[in-house]
């Protein structure tokens, strides 16, 4: 059984175009969420939205220009993490390395614009109708879920055992998990682990729309609209971008020499197979007792946990509930926060962005508060780092949790570098 | 003007090497397309004239201009002869989104 490092981190989120950046951001609680601009918003009012700190575009070779946008994110956030790693160029073990992706819409901006564009021509006059059917030759591979996974392990030269993850809101989380097991049981010595999603289309914002379960716009600053663990909350706000880790066997980055940012020590994934959208006690909690016991970590060891906190009313009671249920009295002394306040909600990039957010957190000793949560809703009892971030804190081991609609759970632990 | 439009893809878009463009016999199968590479050179000519061309494939083993003769035929058949004015765009690299 193969102990397993993190050696690289790198993103491209709401809160900025790097990890540095988006940490930062995050720290400082400053939010990415703005309203939609109209062209966005599909004639709904009050729609909100946390778009990517600077487009992928301006990080890529011209050649990347037609890729769907959740591939461009992919490629940007790969970018940072293998630089991050020191892998500049493809491995001589590449067949031993591999790219796990975990993405909930694939190729949502191209089948939106294709969709958009063909149905605009079909349903034209006669000259459009006629010409509605001649469509980017590239469409299908641009769109499949699977395209980052292409577009990465080409760029890299990446050969090893490499798969897509679409599982909602636990995408890349489940990528992680899965990739942890492939290295830790032998099947790969490395992995390049992506979480990406990008899906602020009209299309996609009125099928949000009406599952309402997105916020509501708050009157004084739209900014400071989603609010995990507040009795004002209202739901979340969709986002977008990337976040890669590079995963190695221990011998792997010591025998390259590569500086660590953690340990990825455990990792739990449950399914509830109980609701299509409701959150569920049970299989939450057995998800984190399954990275717990994976991570060898009593509750009490892990001292930051990165929630899933989507600030639905049954998401933030739920995940409360779950923490309780798994840390006992531990939980007292277990700082917990919800960092898509700030970066809202990336769906299938969630899972690595929120990991990476809660490494840096163990790195540096700083938490990232839980921003606007000015009214603590009563049946929310945990400390969620309310507004500011806590420094100087001795953080060993944090924990993330990803909770997706279908009922799939995946909790993940990383753990602090020793010696 | 058509050839200007699928060499200005071909350069910009493939990045196709312009000398090649000064040899007279130049054929399709030294523009290191692949078939894929193919398609979407024809997409360039399918989008300005609004149709799809039949067979792709059919090009692979002609001369460049053969290809251009053969693709000028196939869009004055869906213009009743004409061929209609070309408005070249301002970068073939674009995405077509």
């Amino acid at each position: 059984m193969n102990q397993v490092f993190m050696t690289g981190i790198g993103m491209l989120s709401p809160l900025g175009k790097d990890r540095q950046a988006s940490f930062a951001a995050a720290l400082s609680a400053h939010s990415a969420i703005r309203r939609a601009p109209e062209a966005l918003s599909a004639g709904l009012p009050n729609v909100l939205m946390a778009p990517a700190a600077v487009e992928p575009e301006s990080l890529l070779d011209s050649q990347d220009a037609g890729l769907d946008r959740a591939t461009q994110f992919s490629l940007v956030a790969a970018q940072e993490a293998m630089a991050d790693a020191g892998i500049d160029e493809t491995p001589s073990d590449a067949d031993r390395f591999g790219v796990f992706v975990g993405i909930g819409f694939g190729g949502a901006h191209t089948l939106d614009a294709m969709f958009a564009r063909y149905y605009t021509a079909l349903f034209g006059g006669e000259h459009s109708r006629k010409r509605a059917t001649v469509v980017h030759p590239l469409s299908v591979p641009r769109m499949m879920a699977n395209a980052s996974m292409a577009a990465v392990s080409m760029r890299y030269g990446l050969r090893g055992m490499g798969n897509t993850y679409s599982v909602a809101c636990a995408s890349s989380a489940i990528a992680a998990g899965e990739a942890l097991r492939a290295i830790r049981h032998g099947y790969l010595d490395a992995a390049l682990v992506i979480g990406t999603e990008a899906m602020l289309t009209p299309g996609s914002m009125v099928a949000w729309n009406a599952l309402r379960v997105m916020a509501r716009p708050n009157a004084d600053d739209p900014a400071a609209s989603c609010r995990p663990f507040d009795r004002d909350r209202s739901g979340f706000v969709l986002g977008e971008g990337a976040a890669a880790l590079v995963l190695e066997s221990r011998s792997r980055a010591e025998r390259r020499g590569a500086v660590a940012h953690a340990e990825l020590a455990g990792y739990g994934c449950t399914s509830d197979a109980h609701h299509l959208t409701a959150p569920s006690v049970d299989g939450q909690v057995a998800a984190m007792r399954q990275a717990l016991d994976e991570a060898r970590l009593a509750p009490d060891q892990i001292q930051y946990l990165n929630a899933h906190g989507t600030a639905t009313d049954a998401g933030d009671v739920i995940e409360t509930q779950s923490i309780v249920g798994v840390f006992g009295a531990a939980s007292r002394q277990l700082a917990v926060s919800s960092t898509k306040a700030v970066h809202g909600h990336l769906i299938g990039a969630g899972g690595t962005l929120e990991l990476a957010l809660a490494v840096m957190a163990m790195e540096s000793g700083s938490i990232p508060p839980t921003a606007h949560l000015e009214h603590p809703d009563p049946r929310c009892t945990l400390d969620y780092v309310p507004l500011q971030a806590r420094h100087g804190c001795r953080i060993d081991a944090v924990m993330s949790n990803s909770f997706a609609f279908g009922g799939s759970n995946a909790s993940l632990i990383a753990r602090r570098m020793t010696g | 003007m058509l050839e200007q439009l699928i060499k200005k893809y071909l350069m910009t878009g493939a990045k196709v090497d312009p000398v090649k463009f000064d040899q007279p016999d130049l054929l399709v199968s030294d523009l290191g397309l692949d078939s894929l590479g193919l398609v979407e050179m024809l997409f360039e000519v399918e989008e300005h004239f609004g149709f799809q061309i039949a067979d792709p494939m059919q090009f692979q083993n002609m001369r460049f201009q053969d290809m251009v003769a053969a693709i000028e035929a196939e869009v004055r058949a869906h213009n009743n002869g004409e061929l209609p004015e070309i408005q070249m765009p301002d970068s073939s690299a674009s995405p077509s989104q």
